[in-house]
C-alpha cells in the first residue's frame, strides 16, 4: 500500500491536489481512499489529506502515521508531529525556494523541493502551487504517469486547463531531490522543451 | 471546493477492481455522494433537508442530481432541522416515500419529531453522520448524537464504507416499509463521509426489482377520511406501543432477508452482524462503524502473530440482535469492545447494551470495555492490536476504560 500525506493550509488547494492523486491513481485502476481533516474550513487553517493507494480494497480507516511521501504546501508546517512517523525512505517534497539539502537537520529522509510559486507564475495559474507540486510528486515517486496525470490535471481543473496541466509537467521537470546531481536541472534536459529557461 | 468526480470512471485496461454487472457504474465517491446515490435510487418523492456540517455534501449532491434532472423529488429546503422532520413525518403519512439526512446538533434538534416520527409508524430513512455534539464545538467523528438518540424506536444500522451505506439506505427503505419503522443509516464524519472510495453504483433498474413502490394500507388522505394525531386513552396507548415493539422485534429477521435479496440481485452482503476471523477465538473484538475496517488489520496482524483474535462487527444497533450476537459469540470466553462514544455516567454506550443482552447467558464471556477514539482521535490498527494485547492480559473491570 502506498499511503501519502499532503499538508497545507486552507486556500492552497492541497485537498484538491490529494483528490487528484486519487482520481489519478482511481483511472489507473487503483484501489484509494482519499480524505482530508481540517480545523475551520477557512483560508490558513492547516488541513491534512490522507491518501492510500492499493492493489486491493482499504480497510484502514484511520489517520497516515508513517506515509511512504509527505507532501508539504509550506515549510512552515513541517512541525514533529508531522515528521514523526518519517523514516529514512519517506520522501517528504516540500514547496520550497530553498535547496533539499537545507532540511538535511530536519532528519535522515529523502527529501525534495520545489519552487511551485514560480512554475505556476509562469504558467499563468497565479498562486495555485497545486498542479505544479503535483508534477514534482510524480518525479519524486515514480508514479503516477505523469502524462496522464496532467490529462487528469486538465480534465477537473476548473478553469485554466491548459496551464495547469502544463504547471503539471513544469513541476515534474523543475524539481530538486536531495543528492540529486543538478537538484533536478537534469530531469529539465531530458523532458520538454516547456521548462528552459525558468527559474527554479 | 470540491470537484465533481461523478463521471470518473477508470480507464486503465488492467484494473485491480473486478468488472461491474451490466449497468452497474464504478465511480469515486465520498461517503456522502454514495449515500446520495443511495437515496436517489430509492426514489424518494420527497426530501425535506436543513444542511449541517458534515452531512451537508449529502444536501448539495442530492441538489445536484435534482438538477441535473436524474432525480426527480420535491427537495424542500426546511428552516430547522425540526422543520425538516416534521415534513418528512406529514410528508410519510400521505403515502410518499421520504428520505433525509443530517448530523449531531440537528440530530438533537429533531429530537422530539424522531420519536413522533416512530409513534406515527412513518417509515423514513434518514442518513445520520457522526459528528461530536457541543459544548465545546466541533466536527469530529464520535457516535455519541445517533446513540443518544437509541431509545427513539428508530432502527439504527452503523456503516463502515460509503459503498455499505449506498446499499443499506435501499436495504433500510425495504425493512422500513414492511415493519412501518424509521430507519437511521448511521457513518461517521470523515473517515466514511468525507472519503473518496471507489463505490459501485448499482442500476436503477435492478434496484426498481429490488424496491417496490411504496403503498402503504394507511394514509392521510381527505378522500378516504384517514388521520393520524388524535388524543388515546390509556388503552390505547399501551396497545400502540406494544404493536410499536412487537414490529421493532421483527427488524432483525426483515433485515437479513433483505441483505439476503439485495446479495441475490447485487452482489454485496453485510449481514445484521458478522463474524470476521472469529473461529477458536479467545478473544473477540466488537464493535461498528468504521473502525471495523481498521480492527480488521489489526486482527490480521494479531492472527498473523499466533493470537487467536476475531472482529464481531455489529451493523443492527437497535433493535440489539440478541440472538445472533449471543450465538456468534458461543465459546469466546472474552470480548474488547472499542468505541468511538460515551456517556457519562455510563460508560461507551456499545458495551453496556452489549453487556445487558449478554445477562443470562450459560458461559457468557466477560466483557473489556475501551473508550478510543472519543472526539474524533485517530485510532490506528496498532492501538487496536494493543488494547487487545492487554484485554488479553487484564481482568475485566465494570466500567469502560479511556484510552489513546
Amino acid at each position: 500500500m502506498l499511503q501519502i500525506r499532503v499538508q497545507g493550509r486552507g486556500g492552497q488547494g492541497a485537498q484538491m491536489a490529494g483528490e487528484v492523486l486519487a482520481i489519478t491513481y482511481f483511472r489507473e485502476g487503483k484501489y484509494v481512499q482519499a480524505f482530508s481533516s481540517y480545523g475551520g474550513a477557512r483560508r490558513g487553517t492547516p488541513v491534512s489529506t490522507f491518501i492510500r493507494v492499493d492493489t486491493e480494497p482499504v480497510r484502514e480507516r484511520c489517520d497516515i502515521i508513517e506515509p511512504d511521501a509527505i507532501v508539504c504546501f509550506d515549510p512552515s508546517l513541517l512541525s514533529p508531529a508531522l515528521m514523526s512517523g518519517a523514516g529514512p525512505d519517506t520522501v517528504i517534497l516540500i514547496n520550497s525556494t530553498r535547496a533539499p539539502e537545507q532540511f538535511a537537520d530536519m532528519g535522515d529522509h529523502r527529501f525534495a523541493t520545489l519552487d511551485a510559486l514560480a512554475v505556476a507564475q509562469k504558467n499563468g495559474v497565479g498562486r495555485f502551487v497545486n498542479s505544479a507540486i503535483l508534477g514534482a510528486f510524480a518525479k519524486v515517486m515514480g508514479s503516477p504517469d505523469v502524462e496522464f496525470l496532467a490529462e487528469v490535471v486538465r480534465d477537473v481543473s476548473p478553469a485554466r486547463k491548459n496551464e495547469n496541466a502544463a504547471a503539471v509537467l513544469d513541476g515534474y521537470q523543475m524539481v530538486r531531490i536531495k543528492g540529486e546531481e543538478g537538484s533536478g536541472l537534469v530531469a529539465a534536459v531530458a523532458t520538454s522543451a516547456g521548462a528552459e529557461g525558468a527559474s527554479a | 471546493m470540491s470537484m465533481d468526480t461523478s463521471n470518473i470512471t477508470v480507464t486503465s485496461g488492467q484494473s485491480c477492481m473486478p468488472p461491474v454487472q451490466e449497468g452497474d457504474t464504478r465511480m469515486l465517491l465520498t461517503g456522502n455522494h454514495a449515500v446520495a446515490y443511495g437515496a436517489m435510487l430509492a426514489r424518494p418523492q420527497v426530501v425535506p433537508i436543513y444542511p449541517i456540517t458534515p452531512q451537508t455534501p449529502i444536501a448539495e449532491k442530492i441538489s445536484d442530481l435534482q438538477l441535473s434532472g436524474e432525480f426527480d423529488v420535491d427537495l424542500m429546503t426546511a428552516e430547522s432541522e425540526h422543520s425538516a422532520m416534521c415534513a418528512c413525518v406529514t410528508a410519510s403519512l400521505t403515502g410518499v416515500r421520504v428520505f433525509t439526512a443530517t448530523a449531531s446538533q440537528g440530530l438533537l434538534l429533531m429530537h422530539e419529531m424522531l420519536h413522533y416520527a416512530a409513534g406515527a409508524r412513518a417509515p423514513i430513512v434518514m442518513a445520520e453522520v457522526n459528528r461530536t455534539l457541543g459544548s465545546p464545538w466541533g466536527f469530529w467523528p464520535d457516535q455519541s448524537d445517533s446513540l443518544s438518540q437509541r431509545d427513539t424506536s428508530w432502527i439504527q444500522y452503523y456503516c463502515e464504507s460509503g459503498q455499505e451505506s449506498l446499499d443499506t439506505v435501499i436495504q433500510a427503505f425495504k425493512v422500513a416499509e414492511q415493519v412501518n419503522l424509521p430507519a437511521m443509516v448511521v457513518h461517521e464524519a470523515f473517515y466514511i463521509s468525507h472519503a473518496l472510495e471507489p463505490v459501485v453504483v448499482p442500476s436503477q433498474e435492478r434496484v426498481d426489482r429490488y424496491l417496490p413502490p411504496f403503498n402503504p394500507e394507511h394514509r392521510l388522505d381527505p378522500l378516504i377520511n384517514e388521520s393520524w394525531g388524535a388524543v388515546v386513552n390509556q388503552d390505547m396507548y399501551y396497545r400502540h406501543r406494544k404493536e410499536l415493539t412487537e414490529s421493532m422485534a421483527l427488524v432483525a429477521e426483515r433485515s437479513i432477508q433483505a441483505d439476503a435479496e439485495y446479495q441475490e440481485l447485487f452482489g454485496r452482503s453485510y449481514g445484521i452482524i458478522e463474524r470476521y476471523r472469529m473461529d477458536d477465538a479467545d478473544l473477540a473484538i466488537v464493535g461498528f462503524g468504521a473502525m471495523c475496517g481498521t480492527s480488521r488489520v489489526a486482527v490480521d496482524a494479531l492472527r498473523a502473530a499466533g493470537l487467536q483474535v476475531g472482529l464481531l462487527k455489529i451493523k443492527l444497533f437497535n433493535p440489539f440482535p440478541t440472538e445472533h450476537v449471543r450465538a456468534a459469540i458461543a465459546g469466546i470466553p472474552k470480548l474488547m469492545v472499542i468505541e468511538r462514544n460515551v456517556s457519562p455516567g455510563i460508560g461507551g454506550v456499545l458495551a453496556q447494551t452489549l453487556k445487558a443482552n449478554l445477562y443470562g447467558m450459560k458461559d457468557a464471556p466477560t466483557v473489556h470495555s475501551y473508550l478510543a477514539g472519543v472526539g474524533g482521535l485517530n485510532v490506528p490498527s496498532r492501538l487496536i492490536e494493543e488494547l487487545a494485547k492487554k484485554a488479553m492480559a487484564d481482568e475485566p473491570v465494570a466500567e469502560s476504560l479511556w484510552q489513546r
